[in-house]
C-alpha cells in the first residue's frame, strides 16, 4: 500500500511539474543570441511586462549559430544574426516575415539602418546593435612607447611592431583579419582579386612573427590584466576590457579607437526563425526592445552601438561620445559590412588562411 | 574446469552474452558508424552556397565528386599540419609516459590503505571543468612569458592527459606478482635488471593502453592550441573545427576528419597488434 502510494505521489509530482506551467499559463520565449549581448536587467523588465519567461541560448559566432541551425537546432523564436548571416538565413528561407502592425516602435530605427542590402525596408530583420572591428590598446603603455593608435599600421608595420613583439593579438577569423589588411592597403573588404589577396597575405606574414597569437575571446582578459598591449577585436569586447581594468584598479587604462583607414561594421538584428512557435511573443519582445529606454541598455550596459534614434537621449554621455562605439559621420563613410563569399572563394581563402597559420 | 565443460558453459551463455552486448553495439552503430558514414558521404558533396551541403542530386544528375580529396592531397600544407599534429601527440605521449611511470610505480608500491586516496588524487582534477583548468594555465604562463608558445601547448596537453596514462599503468603495475621480483633478487638481479627484465615487459600492455588513451585524444584536440598556442600552433583539430564553424566548408572538414580517423584506426590496430599479450612465456 505504501509503495503504491509512493508511486502515485511521484507520478503526480512529475505530472504536476509538466502541467504546472500550462495551468499557470506560463509562456516562454526562446531566444538564441550572442553571449553577453542582452543585460539581465532588460530581460527581467520584459518578463514582468509580458508575464512570460525568456529562455536564452548563446553563441559566440554567426557561423556557429548557422552551423547549429543547419544541423537541426530548432525551437528558437528569435535569433540575432549579423547582416551576412541574415542573408544566409533568408536564402535558406528560414525566416518569418515581420508583422509591422505589431511593431509600432519600428519608427525609432535610424534612417540609415532601414535599407540594408540583405533586407531593404526591414521586412525580416530589425537592427538591434552595432559593433566595430577595431584596435583596443593599453593606452598608458602605448603613450610611453610613443606609438600611434589610429592606424592599422600598428599591427601590420614592423617599425611599430618591433616595440610590441609578443604583445599583440589579432582575431582568429580569416574574414576579419583579411578585412583589416585590405582596409590598410586601401581596398574593399569584399576584394576578391587574387593579386590583392596575395598582397594582403604578404603583409600578414611579414607582421605575424611579432604577434602573440590569434585570439577571438581571450584578448579581453589579456588586455585587462596587461598581458598584451594591442588587440584586434570587437568594440563591445574592448569596452568590457576597459571596464574590467578600471574595476580591478589596474595601473593602466584600456582604450579603443577606429583606425583611420576604415574598418568592418557589424549590424546585428532580431529576426524571427520559422522553427519558433511564439511569433506573438517574439513581436512583443522586439517592440519592447525598440522602445528608446530599453534600446539604450544595449549601449549603456554592453557598450554596443545603437541603431535606435529614440535611445540616444537615454545613453550616458561617456558612451554616446565614444567614437569607438558611435563613430562620427566622417568615420562612418569608411566602414564596410562583410558580405559572404561563394563556396569556391571561401575555400581558396581558407587555403590561404591555413598557409598563413602554418608559416 | 576441463576444456569440455568450459566449452559447454560458454555455449549456453552465448545468447545472454549477445543480449548483454547488444546495447553497446547498437550505441556504437548509431553514434559512431552512422556519423562516420554521413561524413564519408559529405566528403564527396559540394559545400552549399550559404552553409551546409549542396544537394547530392541536382538538376537530374548526381552532384558528387572527388574534388575535395584532390584539393586535400594536391597540397603539402594539410599534410604538414597532420605531420605536426602527430609530432605533438607523440611528444605529449612520451612526456606523459615518463612522468606517469614513476608515479604509477609509487602508487602501486605504497601501503594498500593509501592507494585509493592516491588514485583519487590523480583523478581529482577532473572534478573541475576542463576549460577552466586550461584558463588557469593562461594565468600561470602569462607572467613567465611562456604563454602562446609551443611549450604552452605541450604543457597543457600533458597536464590534461596525464591521468589517462597513470590509471592504466597503475592498474597494470598493481597486479604484478611480487614473488617474481623477490625470486629475481634472490638470484642476484640488481634493481635496474629487475625493472628491465621483469617490471617493464610485464607492464607493456599498460603502456600501450595509456599511450593510446593519450595519443588519440591529443591528435583531435583543438581547445588547448587555440587557448595556449601562438601564431604557428595550428593542429589538425583546429583545422577541422575551422572548416565547420568558421568557413562553412563541410566537405573539406569531412575529408580532414576521415583522413584523421583512418590514421588513428591504423595506429590503434598497430598498437593492438604490438601490445597483444604473448601466448607463450619467454
Amino acid at each position: 500500500m505504501r509503495t503504491l502510494l509512493a508511486r502515485f505521489s511521484s507520478v503526480s509530482a512529475v505530472l504536476l511539474a509538466v502541467l504546472a506551467p500550462l495551468a499557470h499559463g506560463e509562456e516562454v520565449l526562446y531566444l538564441y543570441i550572442w553571449n553577453s549581448y542582452l543585460s539581465e536587467d532588460t530581460v527581467r523588465r520584459f518578463e514582468a511586462h509580458c508575464h512570460c519567461r525568456v529562455n536564452q541560448d548563446f553563441y559566440s559566432d554567426n557561423e556557429e549559430m548557422l552551423a547549429k541551425l543547419e544541423a537541426g537546432a530548432s525551437g528558437y523564436d528569435l535569433l540575432v544574426p549579423t547582416g551576412n548571416a541574415v542573408e544566409a538565413l533568408l536564402r535558406q528561407q528560414a525566416l518569418r516575415p515581420l508583422d509591422k502592425q505589431k511593431l509600432p516602435n519600428l519608427k525609432n530605427v535610424k534612417a540609415r539602418f532601414r535599407d540594408p542590402w540583405y533586407d531593404p525596408g526591414m521586412r525580416y530583420a530589425v537592427p538591434y546593435a552595432t559593433t566595430l572591428t577595431l584596435l583596443g590598446y593599453n593606452a598608458t603603455k602605448l603613450a610611453e612607447l610613443g606609438l600611434p593608435t589610429d592606424t592599422w599600421a600598428l599591427i601590420f608595420e614592423p617599425r611599430y611592431l618591433e616595440k610590441l613583439k609578443g604583445k599583440v593579438t589579432v582575431l582568429n577569423s580569416q574574414r576579419e583579419l583579411m578585412a583589416a589588411a585590405m582596409k590598410y592597403l586601401g581596398y574593399s573588404v569584399q576584394e576578391t582579386d587574387p593579386a590583392r589577396w596575395a598582397e594582403a597575405k604578404r603583409l600578414i606574414l611579414r607582421a605575424k612573427p611579432y604577434w602573440a597569437t590569434f585570439s577571438n575571446s581571450t584578448y579581453i582578459k589579456d588586455l585587462a590584466i596587461g598581458n598584451i598591449w594591442v588587440a584586434h577585436g570587437y568594440s563591445s569586447d574592448m569596452y568590457r576590457a576597459q571596464q574590467d581594468a578600471r574595476e580591478a584598479k589596474r595601473p593602466f587604462s584600456i582604450d579603443f579607437r577606429l583606425p583611420k583607414e576604415g574598418a568592418v561594421l557589424a549590424v546585428d538584428s532580431f529576426v524571427l526563425h520559422k522553427g519558433g512557435s511564439r511569433p506573438d511573443l517574439a513581436h512583443q519582445f522586439i517592440n519592447f526592445m525598440l522602445d528608446g529606454a530599453n534600446a539604450a541598455d544595449g549601449s549603456n550596459l554592453i557598450g554596443a552601438g545603437n541603431p535606435n534614434a529614440a535611445a540616444t537621449e537615454h545613453i550616458v554621455p561617456e558612451i554616446a561620445g565614444n567614437p569607438g562605439i558611435f563613430p562620427p559621420p566622417d568615420d562612418l563613410q569608411r566602414l564596410e559590412m562583410l558580405r559572404d563569399f561563394d563556396p569556391k572563394t571561401r575555400r581558396i581563402l581558407s587555403r590561404m588562411w591555413t598557409e598563413i597559420k602554418v608559416r | 574446469m576441463t576444456e569440455k565443460r568450459r566449452h559447454q558453459v560458454s555455449q549456453r551463455d552465448a545468447p545472454t552474452r549477445w543480449l548483454v552486448s547488444l546495447p553497446p553495439t547498437l550505441f556504437l552503430l548509431v553514434f559512431f558508424l552512422a556519423p562516420a558514414l554521413l561524413m564519408i558521404g559529405a566528403s564527396f558533396q559540394q559545400p552549399g552556397d550559404f552553409g551546409g551541403l549542396a544537394p547530392a542530386w541536382q538538376n537530374g544528375q548526381l552532384n558528387l565528386s572527388l574534388e575535395t580529396y584532390h584539393f586535400f592531397f594536391g597540397d603539402w600544407i594539410y599534410a604538414e599540419i597532420f605531420f605536426r599534429s602527430f609530432l605533438v601527440a607523440a611528444a605529449t605521449t612520451l612526456i606523459c609516459l615518463l612522468l606517469a611511470y614513476p608515479l604509477a610505480l609509487a602508487i602501486a608500491g605504497s601501503a594498500r590503505r593509501h592507494r585509493h586516496l592516491l588514485v583519487l588524487l590523480v583523478i581529482l582534477p577532473f572534478a573541475s571543468n576542463f576549460l577552466i583548468r586550461v584558463y588557469a594555465w593562461i594565468i600561470l604562463l602569462g607572467p613567465a612569458d611562456l604563454l602562446y608558445t609551443p611549450f604552452a601547448v605541450i604543457a597543457g596537453m600533458v597536464y590534461v592527459h596525464l591521468p589517462f596514462m597513470v590509471l592504466p599503468l597503475y592498474t597494470n603495475l598493481d597486479r604484478h606478482d611480487l614473488a617474481l621480483l623477490e625470486a629475481a633478487q634472490d638470484l642476484g638481479a640488481g634493481t635496474w635488471t629487475r625493472f628491465r627484465r621483469i617490471t617493464l615487459p610485464l607492464s607493456l600492455p599498460g603502456i600501450w593502453a595509456g599511450s593510446a588513451l593519450v595519443f588519440i585524444p591529443v591528435l583531435g584536440m583543438f581547445a588547448i592550441p587555440e587557448l595556449l598556442g601562438g601564431t604557428r600552433d595550428i593542429l589538425v583539430g583546429n583545422l577541422i573545427k575551422e572548416q565547420f564553424l568558421d568557413n562553412r566548408d563541410w566537405p573539406l572538414g569531412s575529408t580532414l576528419s576521415i583522413v584523421l580517423t583512418a590514421a588513428v584506426l591504423l595506429l590503434a590496430a598497430l598498437s593492438a597488434l604490438v601490445g597483444r599479450p604473448r601466448r607463450s612465456a619467454p
